[in-house]
């Protein structure tokens, strides 16, 4: 029996080993064709890296001005901010290659994808990553730096747990949207800006403490597309602050288990979304 | 085009064994129907209309291994849906389809490890990167082992003359080279059918017979299945000993070349030049024949396989007329599959 259970789990590190070379040499492949247009490629990065610091910027100068927004300081908005940006950006250099799925269909490159023995998903990831991305990632770690600067967190191995979880559950929400966002395209190729909305505009409107926005938003944000269990809630408990929105203490550490629902819906929906494909053929 | 002469490639009809076994396949299409203009784009938000389209309608045959095939049919005849359903791209409306005995969209991955595909239109190599990195991914998406893809990328650089731009990108490449890359791309992975999609489309004479040339070596060194769709009947006159005919989703053929003209093309054409002092005036006068045209001596005279034979019209034309010279004029493949496929449209 133990021999099976170390058979299984040798074979299962085997497999997941391999995905991992194998997506190394896709996505190298895909570095290596993108610095073949050098000046291309550096120009895009800097101009990525340059909106990044705007993008801050703006933010710091308003703070600046107004020295608390809905009651929070200018740390605990760059917490926001920073933790968002740290799982926002490495889901979007895992999945922001699904952005591109409406022209994927159209071009006629699915049906490639699925000639060949691999999870099409897992193609599809592979299929548009950009260097230029790792320059948000610097911004929310440097972002990140600059709140812990401020703010100087009382660091507890449960707020570093709360901390960790949040991010990989972070990361998972918007993982699962942007996979949504391509399932959606399995329908229509039209909807694009309806999944630039969640992806790219969840992360700006994540960057900013919840009960700043309206109480419908508020609600939209926590049940429907629970972007505030990203970084809203559980900032809250590493901040020590209560919920001004009245929520038990509890839902500050629910971002696992959200991050898991998300994950399980986008999975059925991508299930769905293949069998359409290959009924319909568009 | 006249076929006469040209041998056909004598594959051996392999073992019973079928790679491809399709029953009854179809396949329907909903088609939403669209509302034109401004309004018409307001409408098609309420208004859902749709009508069937029957791509693949009822088809049946099945491929032995080793067997080279053509798949020929007007655009939109539901050849590319058949391919599809065939690699698991699309799952069938209704019908078996089995390949390997795996029915493909159900176990997708496990066929595709044992096909190569080529579109003729489509290239599976990666555009930015000198062509032989793309060999080298597809030797990590199919886990070939390092001395078959050493064995296999070595016999494919000779026989497709790849070291001149092996190591160029395959954006800059001309779309015969493209091609070369794209057949060893898709066959590393010892593949044991091979599809290939109007393969020889857009090439040079040159190319196009290279392209030939290569797919014979392969199916006969190593016994690859080739099922090719293509509008070139040369390409069919080369490689398939046997030929599909589809159109409108149906199977209007399935059978050798040769056996085409034996089933449809009924009517043949004896050319005769009158000797020179033989200046009959009007048409010639045969029985089980007519003139169709005339050229100073030379005549055009049709007549059909069932009510006469060749050697049968020629003494009874030589009987009454003096000749100089005859010709039998088979009729061109091209004409009859025309025929066809007006005919299938009534």
């Amino acid at each position: 029996m133990a021999a099976h259970v170390m058979d299984a789990a040798r074979r299962l590190a085997g497999a997941l080993s391999g995905a991992i070379a194998l997506y190394g040499h896709l996505v190298g492949a895909q570095a290596r064709s993108q610095m073949q247009y050098r000046l291309s490629f550096l120009m895009t990065v800097a101009g990525a890296f340059a909106g990044n610091i705007i993008d801050f910027a703006a933010v710091a100068i308003i703070l600046q001005r107004v020295p608390r927004l809905a009651g929070w300081s200018l740390g605990e908005v760059a917490l926001l901010y920073g933790m968002s940006g740290l799982s926002f950006s490495v889901a979007e250099l895992f999945a922001a290659s699904l952005d591109n799925f409406d022209r994927f269909i159209v071009a006629g490159t699915f049906d490639r994808v699925l000639t060949r023995p691999l999870g099409a998903l897992f193609q599809a990831m592979t299929e548009d990553f950009r260097l230029h991305r790792f320059g948000r990632l610097a911004q929310g770690v440097a972002v990140f730096a600059i709140a812990q600067q401020l703010l100087a967190i009382p660091w507890s191995a449960a707020r570093v747990a709360v901390l960790v979880l949040a991010l990989v559950g972070g990361f998972g929400i918007y993982f699962s949207i942007f996979v949504l966002g391509a399932v959606f395209c399995f329908w229509t190729v039209q909807g694009k800006e309806a999944t630039h909305v969640l992806t790219y505009g969840g992360d700006f409107f994540a960057s900013y403490p919840l009960d700043l926005y309206r109480g419908w938003l508020r609600r939209f944000f926590t049940f429907i597309v629970p972007l505030a269990f990203v970084n809203y809630y559980p900032a809250l408990y590493l901040l020590g602050r209560a919920d001004p929105l009245g929520l038990p203490l509890w839902t500050q550490l629910l971002s696992p288990v959200v991050a898991s629902i998300m994950a399980l819906v986008a999975w059925r929906a991508w299930a769905m979304g293949m069998r359409r494909y290959q009924s319909t053929g568009t | 085009m006249s076929v006469a002469g040209v041998l056909l490639q004598q594959v051996p009809r392999a073992q019973a064994e079928p790679v491809i076994a399709v029953e009854d396949l179809r396949k329907t299409f909903r088609v939403a129907y669209h509302h034109r203009g401004a309004l018409g784009a307001l409408r098609n938000l309420f208004e859902r209309r749709s009508r069937e389209v029957r791509a693949v309608d009822g088809i049946t045959f099945s491929i032995s291994r080793g067997e080279m095939l053509g798949c020929l049919g007007p655009n939109g005849a539901g050849k590319s849906t058949t391919i599809k359903m065939l690699t698991g791209i699309l799952v069938p409306t209704s019908g078996r389809v089995e390949v390997f005995g795996l029915v493909p969209w159900r176990r997708r991955k496990e066929v595709a490890r044992r096909i190569g595909i080529v579109f003729g239109q489509r290239t599976q190599l990666w555009w930015d990167l000198p062509l032989v990195e793309s060999f080298e991914l597809l030797r990590y998406i199919y886990h070939v082992p390092a001395a078959r893809y050493a064995a296999n990328l070595d016999r494919f650089r000779r026989l497709l003359d790849l070291d001149p731009f092996l190591h160029t990108p395959v954006r800059q490449l001309s779309l015969g080279q493209r091609m070369r890359g794209d057949l060893a791309a898709a066959l590393l992975h010892d593949p044991e059918v091979l599809y290939l999609d109007e393969p020889t489309i857009g090439l040079d004479v040159v190319a196009k017979q290279r392209i030939r040339d290569f797919l014979r070596t392969i199916n006969r060194e190593r016994g690859v299945t080739i099922v090719l769709t293509t509008h070139d009947m040369a390409d069919v006159e080369q490689l398939c000993a046997r030929l599909l005919i589809i159109d409108h989703g149906r199977l209007l053929y399935d059978g050798s070349l040769e056996g085409i003209r034996d089933r449809f093309g009924l009517e043949r054409t004896l050319v005769v030049d009158l000797a020179g002092d033989e200046n009959a005036a009007g048409p010639l006068e045969v029985p089980h024949a007519r003139e169709v045209r005339a050229d100073g001596p030379r005549r055009w005279l049709r007549f059909s396989r069932t009510e006469t034979t060749a050697s049968e019209l020629i003494a009874a034309v030589a009987a009454r007329y003096r000749l100089r010279d005859l010709t039998i004029e088979e009729p061109e493949i091209e004409a009859i599959i025309r025929l066809l496929y007006e005919s299938a449209r009534e």
